[in-house]
């Protein structure tokens, strides 16, 4: 079946199955890498390297947005509109009221959460299909967004947030310290807490979790309010990547957010998340993107290979865990 | 009787259509003039299509987020072939139709033999056909469309726009499938139960295949419309089509779990969604409304679904 | 038509549902398939429909090999079946349900009058109250039920299964039922009745077959040269050991639960017991009673509309399932034990653990495998749960160490009410005798235990009394001498009293 199921999966199919999963993606991007740099070797350089580790951690932030709610098996469209309102929020707080940046920071990381919370109490409480709720929450936040700021940019943003993109330590961005760290929370959350644990119940198996004593709301609302700070936390750093709080951030989120937890064995129906292979997952999508902008190939490639990818991906994956899935659907019949 | 009433979708919309109608005309003089009316019908036309063309997948049971991919491709094709290699209007058209047609087929076929999610499956062809409308295009628009075209795209017969009619022969037609052929009858059957209708002998894979097909080439069909319209083939045509594919079907109180479309309540949607759009820009609202206003309608939609269910199911 | 299985088995992961049984359909003939829940008869009626192929065995249409690749295959072959399965679509009319397998045409168009007045000849066969051009989906279930069975007619078949069709249709819809069915036999029809009501399936059927765990008991008997009470010995397993445990006398005054004319959402009324700490209750009922309806209210899954449930002598507000499992101390083992008793992809240590993580977090909130481990490694060892690793996927144990840790997490919780539904359907003779043992030893330990159970053996060797339900009412209680004859005889008037 698929990675690394954190907080069920036995020893043994950790070792075995589950890292064949992830080795496979390893060397997938291995041999990009390998093609990449034979051809230009530019995309090794110490600021390509820099530039990618920056673009990577994005990436992976944006793919755990989209991972915690799949452990669930639920899903969230609004990831991009969440991310954009976050953005223009703190460059409105920071560029107009001259809010400290710290506190902006955290005032539009607190309106990611409560967006996300919205997303789920709306799931809970209507019993609609995560799908509906979040396309149109999707729209509904987005507008709300535009007609605020009738989309004008925030350009005069404190320094510190600029520097902070800038930074480097040796060849890589600290931003991608802070996805790999919180990726370490998100580890412990699945792993370690009772918390994590009866998400990912709910997402195996909603009826059984439910006659356990889970509070299924509960757990389906937390994972949507994380996934809407997460998505906020992916916008702050693209911002402070670009050095501007610009309406576009979070418009092509959309692929990625999925391509990254799928790519690397989170299961769509729920129950199952793999970090590690997010992460992969999130390397794959940045090492085909500097590969293509380093190239100077049509961007259209890129567009085309990930659609591809996304489709072998997912296709591997269903002949891979068709046993399993077989067995079970005919025990359910 | 009371309740009765409640359970269909139509006659809700045809009072707020005429609500907003009324509140149009009354405050704003440009509202009732022909070209406004004109004006209206011709961005209806497209929309129109295109939630067909979402509605058609729903009715399996099946989501497509690549309409909007694949009306952008089928655009350029059509517009491509007649301006590049100056193949007829008649003949690039119909090349357009089966373009659309080819797609959805391939979506279908990767949903069925796959059994991957639908969602998930034209997330990722969305992506490979923007590609392919990116590597052919540059980004950069076909624009000498035939004279023809672009005259039968602007042509009108007082406020009626010619456009009007494939759209209408499309309900007709869509509304006469889905009612009374066995076809669609079957369509319906797959997304109300699948496994009844797997054992009242109904092929459930290749219907769902028909389904996505039928979605292809009903978003083409927008994507031509589009084409026309414009005159010229932009390759940006159906960016925005996804959430409006979504709306008009589900305000129409389609059902997302399959087995309940309405053609009659999906284009009186689309005449609600149209109405809204042509007010704000009438009573110059900023026109960012319309992106929040569509999404609080399927959040409206939903919610009122709910409370039916909760006064059939706890009444 | 003649339709027949020799010698068929099929297995699914940990259960054995088949095990050698035969059947032979002769036409102008009812035949009556009989047992006990978890006997096999659905699974049989599956395999002559060709949803499940068996893993062994022949199937013969007019003696010559028939295999079927689908449903559809079984159709066509002219094998009509009514499944305990809704199988309509909700939307659609009563009348294109009945006519969906070949809609009358008209131009290419569907003849929609043509739909109706033929679903007409066929429904008025049954119940003529029923408006075909009415939705499904605004129909109750008896009168579903009664649109599957004209549906399966409309097929025009040789062969016409009916599994369980009365279960949830009146005496009167019942009568009108069997005559058409005595018709059908007339016009030389080959028909297999699934039923549970003994007086029923013996005063419409020609012969008699009884499944117990997948074995042909009793295989095709005229039923005139078979008296009632060799069919229920039959069906019941008479040379079945009764385990004696060891029981205690219940040890308190005040009831652990009391339900006082309790009403819920899903009909039943006027429901009344006790349940003392340490004692086992019986609560025994057909198909479609009403028990487990009964159990899901208790457990706060459905909801209770009427009178009061208490525990410890006080009563309990309205409430959701974890409030029940975590303040009232309720455990429900289901009977879909993979429907909702488990998480089959999750391994054995999470399943056992998943009432307790609140409670063994430490103050982080952070949960140590060590700590879970120290709960559930003995509880494992206790119920004799066998497998490799306790972090072993569910899915890979078989059917009875399954059930073990679905009882088993209960353990962990501590539970002071423990709510148990058909606890050894689809086990092992040697897992069951675990279970019992189980659920004997959780009674020993002062937890109030609710059994419900279709396996009269198994009531008998557990339960202190044993409560009888019929159409979601209490119709009656009786005492547990442990002589099992006796005490089915008395739960089987109560029963058929009508």
């Amino acid at each position: 079946m698929t990675a690394d199921k954190p907080a069920t999966a036995g020893r043994l199919s950790i070792l075995s199955l589950a890292s064949s999963n992830l080795f496979g993606l390893a060397a997938i991007v291995a041999v990009f890498w390998a093609i990449f740099v034979s051809l230009t070797p530019n995309i090794a350089s110490s600021f390509s390297l820099f530039a990618i580790s920056r673009s990577l951690g994005i990436d992976i932030v944006v793919g755990f947005s989209t991972m915690v709610v799949l452990a669930t098996g639920g899903m969230n469209l609004a990831i991009g509109s969440i991310g954009v309102c976050a953005v223009m929020f703190a460059g409105y707080l920071m560029q107009e009221l001259g809010v400290p940046s710290p506190l902006a920071l955290l005032a539009a990381l607190m309106l990611g959460a409560a967006s996300g919370w919205a997303n789920g109490v709306t799931i809970v409480t209507t019993g609609a299909n995560a799908f509906v709720v979040t396309l149109a929450s999707a729209s509904l936040f987005f507008g709300a967004m535009l007609i605020t700021t009738h989309g004008t940019p925030f350009e005069g943003l404190p320094p510190e947030l600029a520097d902070f993109g800038r930074m480097r330590w040796g060849f890589v961005s600290p931003m991608l310290a802070l996805a790999l760290a919180i990726g370490v929370a998100l580890a412990i959350l699945f792993h370690f807490t009772a918390l994590g644990r009866e998400i990912l119940s709910v997402g195996a198996n909603t009826r059984a979790a439910r006659m356990s004593g889970v509070r299924v709301g509960r757990a389906i609302v937390v994972a949507h309010t994380l996934s809407g700070l997460l998505a906020a936390v992916a916008g702050l750093m693209t911002m402070a990547r670009l050095g501007a709080a610009i309406p576009a951030i979070g418009r092509d989120w959309l692929l990625p957010s999925f391509l990254a937890p799928v790519l690397g064995g989170t299961l769509l129906s729920g129950g199952a998340v793999s970090i590690g292979g997010t992460i992969l997952g999130a390397l794959l999508i940045a090492t085909l993107r500097a590969g293509i902008l380093t190239l100077q190939v049509a961007n259209f490639w890129l567009q085309l290979f990930l659609g591809l990818v996304l489709l072998c991906s997912v296709a591997l994956d269903r002949y891979r865990g068709g046993y399993l899935e077989r067995k079970s659907a005919r025990v359910r019949a | 009787m009371n309740t009765r009433l409640l359970e269909k979708e139509w006659p809700a919309l045809a009072v707020a259509i005429a609500l907003g109608f009324g509140f149009l005309a009354a405050t704003s003089p440009a509202f009732l003039t022909e070209f406004n009316i004109y004006v209206l019908l011709r961005s209806f036309c497209i929309s129109l299509l295109v939630a067909f063309s979402q509605m058609t997948t729903l009715a399996v049971g099946q989501l497509n987020v690549s309409i909007g991919a694949l009306g952008g491709l089928v655009a350029i094709v059509a517009g491509g072939l007649m301006e590049k290699l100056g193949v007829p209007i008649g003949v690039a058209l119909a090349a357009g139709l089966a373009l659309g047609a080819l797609c959805g087929f391939v979506n279908g076929v990767l949903v069925t033999r796959t059994g991957i999610d639908g969602f998930i499956v034209t997330l990722a062809t969305a992506s490979v056909f923007d590609g392919i409308n990116l590597g052919i295009t540059k980004s950069i628009p076909f624009y000498k469309m035939p004279a023809a075209l672009v005259a039968f795209g602007t042509a009108r017969f007082h406020a009626l726009p010619y456009l009007l009619i494939p759209p209408v022969l499309a309900a007709i037609a869509l509304a006469i499938f889905l009612a009374r052929t066995s076809l669609g009858r079957y369509l319906l059957a797959v997304g109300g139960n699948p496994q009844a209708a797997e054992l009242s002998g109904v092929p459930r894979a290749r219907i769902i295949v028909l389904a996505h097909s039928l979605s292809g080439f009903l978003a083409a069909g927008a994507a031509l419309l589009a084409l026309a319209q414009l005159g010229s083939a932009q390759p940006t045509i159906g960016s925005d089509w996804l959430i409006l594919s979504f709306a008009a079907p589900i305000i129409g109180g389609a059902a997302l779990g399959g087995g309940y479309v309405s053609v009659l309540a999906t284009a009186l949607a689309v005449v609600l969604l149209t109405l809204i759009q042509n007010g704000l820009v009438l009573e110059q609202v900023d026109p960012f409304w319309v992106e929040f206003l569509l999404g609080g309608l399927i959040l409206a939609a939903v919610g009122f679904d709910r409370l039916r269910a909760a006064r059939a199911g706890g009444g | 038509m003649r339709l027949a299985v020799e010698n068929v088995g099929k297995s699914f992961p940990g259960v054995v549902a088949l095990d050698g049984a035969s059947l032979r359909l002769e036409p102008g003939e009812i035949h009556a398939l009989v047992g006990e829940n978890g006997a096999g008869k659905s699974t049989l009626i599956k395999i002559l429909t060709g949803i499940y192929r068996p893993d062994r065995g022949r199937l013969t249409i007019d003696d010559k090999e028939a295999r079927f690749a689908s449903a559809r295959d079984a159709i066509a072959s002219g094998i009509g079946a009514v499944h305990q399965e809704r199988n309509l679509v909700p939307r659609f009319t009563v009348g294109e349900n009945i006519a969906l397998e070949q809609l009358p045409m008209r131009f290419g168009f569907v003849d929609f009058d043509a739909v109706h007045k033929r679903a007409r000849k066929f429904l008025d066969a049954i119940d003529s109250s029923i408006d075909t051009r009415t939705e499904v989906r605004r129909l109750s279930v008896a009168q579903m039920q009664i649109v599957e069975i004209a549906k399966a007619l409309s097929l025009d078949s040789g062969v016409l299964l009916l599994d369980e069709p009365t279960a949830s249709i009146t005496g009167h819809e019942a009568d009108a039922l069997f005559l058409i069915l005595r018709r059908l036999k007339a016009q030389g029809k080959a028909i297999a009745f699934v039923g549970h009501r003994l007086e029923e399936v013996l005063s419409i059927c020609d012969r008699i077959t009884v499944l117990r765990d997948g074995k042909v008991m009793l295989s095709g008997e005229p039923v005139a040269k078979v008296d009632r009470a060799r069919v229920v010995r039959e069906m019941v397993g008479r040379e079945e050991r009764i385990a004696e445990f060891e029981r205690a006398i219940p040890q308190s005054d005040t009831p652990a639960m009391e339900a006082r004319e309790l009403a819920t959402a899903r009909g039943h009324v006027g429901i009344d017991f006790k349940l003392m700490k340490g004692e086992i209750l019986g609560l025994y009922g057909l198909v479609g009673a009403g028990r487990t309806e009964l159990a899901r209210a208790l457990v706060g899954d459905e909801r209770i509309v009427g009178g009061q449930l208490l525990m410890d002598g006080t009563p309990v507000a309205s409430r959701n399932v974890a409030d029940a499992v975590h303040r009232q101390k309720i455990g429900y083992v289901s009977e879909d034990r993979k429907g909702e008793g488990l998480i089959l992809a999750h391994s054995v240590r999470a399943n056992l653990a998943i009432t307790i993580w609140r409670r063994i977090a430490d103050r982080l909130g952070l949960l140590r495998r060590s700590s879970e481990l120290r709960v559930v490694a003995p509880i494992a060892a206790r119920l004799d749960v066998r497998t490799g690793s306790l972090e072993r996927e569910v899915i890979k144990l078989s059917g009875g160490n399954q059930q073990k840790v679905s009882i088993g997490k209960w353990l962990a919780a501590e539970v002071k009410v423990l709510l148990v539904d058909e606890p050894t359907v689809g086990v092992d003779v040697n897992a069951k005798a675990a279970i019992h043992e189980a659920i004997a030893g959780v009674a020993r330990e002062g937890v109030a235990v609710l059994l419900i159970s279709s396996d009269l053996p198994e009531m008998v060797a557990l339960a202190d009394r044993v409560l009888v339900m019929r159409d979601f009412a209490l119709i009656g209680e009786v005492e547990n001498d442990r002589n099992l004859e006796r005490v089915s005889r008395l739960i089987m008037e109560l029963i058929q009293s009508r």
